[in-house]
């Protein structure tokens, strides 16, 4: 690549941009170009781990992670009358991760047990096709896009050190995976909409448990299934 | 607007993105010092945990810990585990800082024996040559000795501390300064001071320090335990009680009967162990490892113990000889114009039981001959430089017992001997301050008990109080507060030996492994007396 078109290729992203910001001149002065939308996400995590590797670890130890509740968060910009990219960030949920396989570990009790708690951010980026004229009543939609989850605020909980042998220190990789949206918007008029959706995702994580040097590790995927429902305003 | 919309979602996505790096809770914090005595990772890291019924179970799935019960009683405190890693020195005679490691067993549960103020056991375990050992770790099945003090002690209120030793485990010493008793007293007083500090911190805080202490090793762990319990007196810290068990305490005088044709079961590992640990110590030894051994093993014997491949294996791969010790062929001794003296040795380093062979054969004559064949571990030369030493400067427990039972009364020439006298507890004129129980089998083909345990006993016998010192033999008569532990093992070798006959063994060859298993079966006993002995102070 020459110097040339390296000083040149941002400017040529950035026009590609503005184009897709309005591509259709007369739908933007017609319909409102964006929206915000906010609502409740419930998560179905979907957890599916190897079991966890390292010492001291007992045959058939695995982890899982309970369901959640969080805030939805979005903005969403048509980009035609038919086309919509949709930036998802929830409020970072507090994720519980629970012991699964034996009952206990010696005499700790495991399985069931809230091991672990972590929060995370999965802002998604998605273009959804929405169907039918702007003005229609009921609009499905159904979008592709891709996921970014990373974790923060990992802590092991006083059950965690306990099965884990003492104070745990946890690390869980950074995930990019494809997502995928089915949804339904309800024009109830002066800009405000109802939204259901349906979404998809697909997480993989490495988590590695480090307890006084003992390292133990799991490879996690996810396949957080979420329903959202959510009030969007346009302007 | 649209510009500030945008803005807007951009920092939002860019707070919620700045939480990335976010925190997560700690684990152990790693000790900045190598000081020795510091406790390396504080917390500990705790491998197991079990209450008194699980442990009860765990130990009833095997027969071999159902027998061990039998012994030790149920558990009635449940124990945590915990792997402790700490700082200390090496052997050599500037001392290398090392890491080691070993255990913390804790007790725990609900009952006033089992937390809250607890004594501590400091327990010095045997000679082992798996160099993975890790005696914290109660989920390796071949950890017995580990099993034995957590049942024996742990279980029973006892907090127990324990190292794995230099050389072991994670330590990269590359040797283990094996029967060294400054290093061994000053690895076992590291682990009790790193122990101390990371008692409070662990998951069992609730059981703590009375201030009790405790000693008790076996075998080679009994040497260790003796050792550190004069290092520590010496300090004038508080020993409550000892009970070191079946030690080769008398370094020199079990040398001596050793190099003179006294051959212990075992003793083609325990050499090895030794000489490198001595020479690291001292430099003395030889100049060269085949100056002692004999060119079938010189090749890397220094460090070839304590090792991860399987002892059978190197017995099996012509690494050592599984008893040869000594050239079948006696050597020849001449001292100048001393023509008499000269055949005597001659007629002493000939092989037990064979023509010529001067003293009257018993019934451990033929196990003796059995450290004796071709090839062989220990050259002739050095044999016989370590014999001219002992004759000309004898112990004063063999081969003639004198009173007082003392060590040689000059410091001995040749450099093995010397190193065993420097090492021989008697050494320096030491005797107890603290109760001690001195417990054994008189039996033993491994760690002789009248030349260690005998000897200590009539060595400190004139200078200590009445009462102070305890001697139990586990297969003497029974007799006193110890008699019905004494019928115990009496009673287990006649079952071991009725049940190796009806197995199919002949009655000699299950009487042979009966004398094979006799040093290993005695510690459990031994334990038993010691925990009785401690509960008394």
């Amino acid at each position: 690549m020459t110097i040339f078109s390296i000083r040149t290729l941002p400017a040529a992203v950035a026009a590609t941009l503005l184009g897709l910001y309005c591509a259709a001149p007369a739908y933007c002065d017609d319909y409102p170009a964006n929206s915000l939308r906010a609502g409740l996400y419930s998560v179905f995590y979907h957890v599916s781990a190897e079991n966890l590797q390292g010492p001291y670890v007992p045959p058939g130890a695995n982890i899982d992670a309970k369901n959640v509740e969080t805030l939805y968060l979005a903005y969403v910009r048509s980009l035609t009358p038919n086309l919509d990219f949709e930036l998802t960030a929830g409020y970072p949920p507090l994720q519980k991760t629970v012991g699964k396989g034996p009952a206990t570990l010696g005499s700790v009790p495991y399985n069931g047990q809230v091991i672990a708690t972590a929060r995370w951010i999965a802002p998604t980026a998605l273009i959804e096709y929405v169907f039918f004229d702007p003005g229609a009543k009921l609009r499905p939609f159904i979008g592709a896009g891709v996921n970014y989850t990373t974790f923060y605020d990992r802590d092991s909980t006083a059950a965690g050190d306990a099965a884990s042998g003492g104070p745990t220190k946890l690390s869980l990789t950074r995930s990019i995976g494809p997502a995928g949206s089915v949804g339904l918007a309800w024009n109830l008029g002066s800009n405000w909409h109802m939204y259901g959706s349906y979404n998809i995702s697909r997480v993989n994580t490495d988590l590695t448990a480090d307890t006084a040097g003992v390292i133990r590790t799991t490879h996690i995927k996810f396949g957080p299934q979420t329903l959202v429902v959510s009030l969007g305003y346009s302007f | 607007m649209f510009k500030l919309l945008t803005l807007s979602s951009v920092a939002l996505s860019a707070a919620l993105l700045c939480a990335c790096g976010g925190s997560s809770s700690p684990t152990a914090t790693v000790a900045a010092s190598t000081a020795h005595g510091t406790l390396a990772l504080n917390p500990p890291f705790r491998i197991a945990s079990l209450n008194a019924a699980a442990l009860q179970a765990e130990l009833s799935t095997s027969s071999s810990g159902a027998a061990l019960l039998k012994i030790t009683g149920n558990p009635s405190c449940g124990v945590d585990f915990y792997y402790v890693k700490f700082w200390t020195l090496g052997g050599a005679a500037t001392p290398e800082v090392t890491q080691s490691s070993g255990a913390l067993m804790v007790p725990t549960g609900a009952a006033p024996t089992c937390s809250g103020p607890r004594p501590i056991v400091l327990y010095a375990h045997g000679t082992n040559t798996d160099k993975t050992l890790n005696i914290a770790d109660i989920t390796n099945s071949t950890n017995s000795e580990g099993v034995l003090i957590a049942a024996m002690f742990a279980a029973q209120g006892f907090i127990v501390v324990a190292p794995n030793y230099a050389g072991y485990d994670i330590s990269t010493l590359g040797y283990h300064p094996y029967l060294n008793a400054a290093q061994q007293s000053g690895e076992m007083i590291d682990i009790l001071t790193a122990a101390r500090a990371a008692l409070p911190k662990t998951l069992s805080a609730a059981t703590s320090d009375s201030g009790k202490l405790f000693i008790t090793g076996y075998s080679q762990g009994g040497h260790v335990a003796m050792a550190t319990q004069r290092a520590l007196e010496a300090n004038g810290a508080v020993v409550t009680g000892a009970a070191p068990a079946s030690g080769p305490y008398a370094m020199e005088a079990f040398g001596d009967v050793l190099l003179f044709g006294d051959v212990d079961l075992g003793s083609t590992v325990f050499t090895p162990l030794l000489t490198t640990s001595y020479q690291k110590a001292y430099g003395n030894l030889y100049n060269t490892p085949s100056d002692v051994y004999s060119s079938s093993y010189a090749n890397g014997i220094e460090t070839l113990l304590p090792s991860d491949t399987p002892l059978e294996t190197i017995f099996a791969d012509n690494l050592l000889p599984q008893t040869a010790e000594f050239d079948s062929t006696t050597p020849v001794v001449s001292i100048p114009g001393n023509p008499v003296l000269s055949a005597e040795l001659t007629a002493l380093l000939s092989v037990p039981g064979s023509p010529g062979y001067p003293l009257p054969p018993t019934a451990q004559t033929p196990l003796f001959a059995l450290g004796f064949g071709s090839p062989y571990l220990i050259n002739n030369s050095y044999r016989l430089s370590y014999a001219l030493d002992a004759a000309a400067d004898p112990d004063g427990a063999v081969p003639t017992p004198t009173p007082g039972a003392k060590l040689a009364a000059t410091v001995p020439v040749q450099p093995l001997r010397q190193a065993f006298y420097k090492n021989d507890l008697r050494n320096g004129g030491w005797s107890p301050n603290s109760p001690t129980l001195l417990c054994g089998g008189d039996q033993d083909p491994t760690v002789f008990f009248s030349v260690n345990t005998g000897t200590m006993a009539s060595f400190w016998s004139p200078l200590v109080q009445a009462g102070l010192i305890t001697v139990l033999d586990v297969s003497g008569t029974p007799a006193g507060p110890f008699a019905e532990l004494q019928s115990g093992f009496q009673a287990s070798q006649a079952q071991e030996l009725a049940a190796l006959i009806a197995g199919g063994s002949s009655p000699a060859a299950a009487g042979q492994t009966l004398v094979e298993d006799y040093h290993a079966a005695v510690a459990p006993f031994c334990m038993a007396a010691a925990r009785a002995f401690f509960s008394e102070l």
